[in-house]
């Protein structure tokens, strides 16, 4: 009887985990699904550093993005910097091109945990692979605010031993972020603001803060149009010098 | 007097409240008291150098930078590798610590044909391992400025770790959570800790640990010497009691003001525990001596003749340290002299008040004491002592004189062989870590004295950072410097990695795209400020001599003059310079101090023993004691620093005492009608025994300095215990030779 009893329960708690690890897969997969989905997109990017005094430094730039991973900047703001583009590819390869060079340069990052340029987003963050691909998910709380998951990183050399991501109910897109350092201790966190835009979920404000630094930045994408059938013409090197300049 | 003095005795429970209301109030205060031994905090705001130091290190954060040193027989190790890199996440992850540069996570900037290759110098999650990765990786450290010398030491068996902390940060609570973490790796390299803040958590430390040990310890010595002196409890608690509440006083009043106890000022409770007790023997040996057998009248009589002298020896030592306030460089040192001054006023006012009210408070046992005294103790310390010194003193007056004119000539001698030192390692015992650290830091990373050159004017100029590039060249070309760090290097490894060869680019465009790649980057700030209209280059300097100083100083100075424009402007400052000045400064301050104490000195007590002579003559004995320990100092090549410079005017306030009691006693004796060898014989054996009684305990008292952890705090105590038996040597042999001298020189006129 009781030999009975212990098998069902330990079925009963293989299928929970199971049941409960599908189901943190699967949301972690409707995240990249709102956060990857669109076959490409573009919009007007606005990114405000913020420093401990309150000093606001702003950068401007139009994006495209086709699929995950080719996206391309082209920076308006502020002057001095005008017209320096960035052209991410598969395989972690970066393009820079800046106007007083004249010619486009390839740029490695060897280093993930380094600060995207300047700002308080690690290339990690900015990386073009979906959630999915890069960290283990764990459901780890059920409320009405949200799903609390838990991400592990699958690569050992990722910066962070963990990221806790709250999802809206019932959209699964990210409210919030925690992100904890290799010691376990959480050092920024995001937060989300996410406006539909026809059929797709868009993330139109994102506050990245540096707990420790007591930066942050405001990522603010505005003008966005989904799926406008963008080139792969658009995301080559050659095209990063704009087509007016000698 | 008379009427005052009684009123002591009418008011003696209220007073003895009000001390212990007060004494409760200021003792609350000292729990707010903070230790604080930052030398560039105490750096005067007259010094132009001093001042430029301060605000650079403010705004570039450049004092808030410590190192973590890991001393090995090869850095090009996998298992040394691995500890730096746990050592550098350990203190990453450490709240108020904003940046950690290692070999395991600093940047590299490669360039070539493939393009830009941005990264880390090592990957710290894989390590290199094997010869042939581990030999790369030394290859590249040494092919870059940026990293030999700077990261690695050039024999590659040091390497730093180097983190810096936010503003806001407490120095001291960091530094001690990087040490005690960092130690308990438990690593088989050695492990050092430099850069100001471990050196400041460090100095801190071993004050606390003088103020704990050595205080109690005093205290012991000081009751001991009293007790064989005195042969009384009261005699040994009233002293120590009145000193203590002067303390309390004195350090709770500083903690109310907002200052803070400096390893400087952490003497003080030592200096008014030696010094502070000396009024209150003086009170009850006078008390003593009275013959009557009421209590109260006895107090009374010993008060009416006691106060002047002790508050004339009170206001003289306090002379002697408010001297400080006005000579000395450090604010530091002007602190420790302004509240030590306060603290012998307070021990004053207590003894000449507190200790009479006690005294008529406390029963009889006083007064057998007392009568035990008059029956029992002239017979010890002056029929072995202090009678034969008279006797020798009239038999042989001119001998005597003799005597102290050779150890003079001798002594002046040895002041022209005096070295001055203000290196800071100096301060520490040769096993200290922190002197360890100290000089591997300047025999194998180019020193830990920063040199900054600021540069005002826009730091995307291509003519500003072409300037930056030129001068650091320079400054290389300098022996004592070894390395240069600033803007224009980043822009340099940019340009030069994106295959446009190595030079800062002469558009302004190509400036500020390139700033694109390092705009934010926690390493830029500690070059440029936010708005990028100033920048800095950093650097160490290694030699420690004046000369080199002083040399670097002007040649510094000539390349501003030879590189002046209207687009920017070019300070230099460093700690060499301030050390200069700094040096230089100990012997002004020393003159300046002793000068204006001595006439102060003579003035004060000429005024009240009105005669100009009797000034004169009570400072002869303590000018004497002074040349006799400038010339042992010279002699013995015990340096003048930052700790020896506050000797001579301590011994001048403290020593000054002994001279005022013998020619109190002396002018007493002379208006009560009685003739001078009767006057000269009791001022020696009635106030003399009170002055070896203090001597011993001030001595002693300051003798366990010797077992301080500070090498500045043990010369300081040993010479001025030196100088104590010096000036009380002169009061009892020397001013009475030449009071008998004079006498008879008026006699015969």
């Amino acid at each position: 009887m009781y030999k009975t009893a212990y098998l069902f329960l330990l079925l009963f708690s293989i299928v929970l985990v199971k049941v409960s690890a599908q189901d943190a897969n699967t949301l972690l997969s409707d995240m990249d699904q709102i956060m990857f989905g669109p076959e490409d997109r573009e919009g007007t990017i606005k990114i405000t550093l913020v420093n401990k005094s309150g000093k606001e430094k702003v950068r401007e730039a139009t994006m495209l993005q086709k699929g995950t991973d080719k996206k391309l900047f082209r920076y308006t703001l502020p002057e001095s910097q005008a017209g320096i583009a960035t052209l991410s590819l598969p395989g972690d390869i970066m393009w820079l091109y800046m106007p007083a060079l004249g010619k486009p340069k390839k740029i490695s990052i060897l280093a993930k945990s380094q600060a995207f340029t300047g700002t308080d987003f690690s290339y990690e963050d900015m990386a073009t692979t979906t959630y999915s691909s890069r960290y283990v998910p764990k459901l780890l709380s059920t409320s009405d605010e949200g799903f609390e998951l838990q991400l592990t990183p699958i690569n050992e050399k990722s910066h962070y031993s963990k990221i806790v991501v709250l999802l809206e109910k019932e959209y699964h897109y990210p409210i919030r972020m925690d992100y904890y350092n290799r010691g376990g201790k959480k050092f920024k966190e995001a937060t989300y603001t996410y406006r539909k835009t026809g059929k797709y979920w868009n993330a139109a404000k994102v506050i990245m803060s540096d707990l420790k630094k007591k930066h942050k930045t405001i990522i603010q994408l505005t003008n966005v149009k989904f799926d406008q059938g963008l080139s792969d013409d658009l995301f080559k090197v050659e095209n990063l010098k704009p087509a007016n300049s000698n | 007097m008379e009427k005052i003095v009684s009123k002591v005795i009418q008011y003696r429970y209220f007073i003895s409240l009000i001390v212990l209301f007060i004494t409760i109030f200021f003792g609350y205060q000292i729990r707010f008291l903070k230790v604080n031994s930052d030398i560039i905090n105490s750096l005067p705001d007259s010094d132009p150098d001093a001042v430029l130091l301060k605000q650079i290190g403010e705004k570039f954060g450049g004092n808030r930078i410590g190192m973590v040193i890991l001393e090995t027989d090869d850095v090009f190790t996998t298992e040394v590798l691995s500890h730096v890199r746990q050592i550098t996440d350990s203190i990453k992850e450490m709240e108020y610590i904003s940046s950690v540069t290692s070999i395991t996570n600093i940047m590299d900037i490669n360039g070539g044909e493939f393009g830009l290759e941005v990264g880390a110098l090592v990957d710290p999650y894989e390590l290199p391992s094997g010869k042939k990765a581990l030999d790369k990786l030394k290859k590249r450290v040494y092919s870059k400025e940026l990293f030999k010398g700077t990261i690695v030491s050039e024999d590659g068996m040091a390497t730093i770790i180097i983190f810096t902390l936010y503003d806001d940060a407490d120095i001291q609570v960091v530094a001690r959570d990087v040490r005690e973490k960092t130690l308990a790796f438990n690593f088989p390299e050695k492990i050092y800790f430099a850069g100001n803040p471990m050196l400041v958590t460090s100095i801190s430390d071993l004050i606390r640990k003088d103020l704990f040990l050595l205080i109690p310890v005093t205290f012991l010595v000081i009751a001991i010497v009293l007790f064989f002196g005195f042969h009384s409890l009261n005699g040994v608690i009233l002293p120590i009691l009145t000193a203590s509440i002067a303390i309390v006083w004195t350090i709770g009043f500083m903690a109310l003001g907002g200052y803070e106890m400096s390893m400087i000022s952490s003497n003080i409770p030592i200096i008014l525990l030696a010094v502070g007790s000396a009024y209150s023997i003086h009170v009850i040996n006078r008390v003593k001596q009275e013959q009557d057998q009421n209590k109260d009248k006895a107090i009374t009589t010993a008060l009416i003749y006691i106060t002047v002298p002790v508050i004339l020896a009170a206001v003289t030592t306090a002379i002697g340290f408010a001297s400080f306030t006005i000579g000395a460089y450090l604010t530091m040192i002007r602190d420790f002299g302004l509240f030590t001054a306060l603290g012998t006023l307070f021990s004053c006012l207590l003894s000449i008040t507190f200790v009479p009210a006690i005294i008529s408070i406390v029963d009889g046992s006083f007064n057998r004491e007392r009568n035990q005294s008059v029956t029992l103790r002239p017979s010890l310390l002056s029929s072995r002592v202090l009678t034969p010194l008279h006797r020798i003193l009239t038999n042989y007056t001119k001998q005597i004189l003799v005597v102290w004119t050779v150890l003079i000539l001798v002594s002046i001698g040895g002041i022209f062989l005096i070295e001055r030192s203000v290196d800071v390692k100096d301060y520490f015992k040769k096993s200290n870590p922190t002197r360890i650290a100290e000089e591997i830091m300047a025999k194998k990373f180019g020193g830990t004295k920063p040199v900054f050159v600021l540069f005002r004017g826009d730091m995307q100029s291509p003519e500003v950072l072409q300037t930056m590039v030129k001068m650091q060249e320079y400054m290389k070309k300098d022996p004592g410097i070894q390395n240069t760090q600033s803007v224009a290097n980043l822009i340099l490894e940019l340009y030069d990695a994106l295959g446009e060869g190595r030079k800062i680019p002469n558009e302004r465009d190509m400036i500020e795209q390139l700033w694109f790649l390092i705009d934010n980057n926690e390493y830029l700030q500690r070059f440029v400020n936010e708005d990028l209209d100033e920048g800095i280059i950093i650097s160490t300097y290694s030699a420690i001599d004046n000369a080199s100083k002083i040399n670097f100083h002007h040649y510094m100075d000539e390349f501003v003059k030879n590189n002046l424009s209207d687009n920017y402007s070019i300070e230099v400052t460093g700690m060499p310079f301030v050390d200069v000045t700094m040096d230089q400064s100990l012997i002004r301050s020393q003159l300046g101090s002793l000068s204006v104490a001595v006439v102060f000195v003579v003035i004060i007590v000429g005024l009240i023993l009105r005669s100009f002579r009797r000034g004169v003559f009570a400072t002869i004995p303590i000018i004497v004691a002074i040349t006799i320990l400038f010339g042992l100092m010279g002699y013995f090549g015990i340096p003048l620093n930052i700790g020896t410079v506050l000797v001579a005017s301590v011994a001048l306030g403290i020593g000054i005492d002994y001279s005022i009691h013998i020619i109190s006693h002396y002018d007493y004796g002379i208006k009560n009608g009685l003739e001078m060898q009767k006057a000269i014989e009791d001022a020696i054996v009635i106030s003399g025994r009170a002055i070896i009684i203090n001597v011993a305990s001030v001595s002693g008292g300051f003798l366990v300095l010797l077992f301080s952890e500070m090498v500045p705090l043990q010369y300081f105590g040993l010479l001025v215990a030196i100088s104590m038996v010096g000036s009380s040597l002169g009061a009892l042999t020397l001013l009475p030779a030449i009071l008998i001298l004079d006498q008879r020189k008026a006699t015969v006129s």
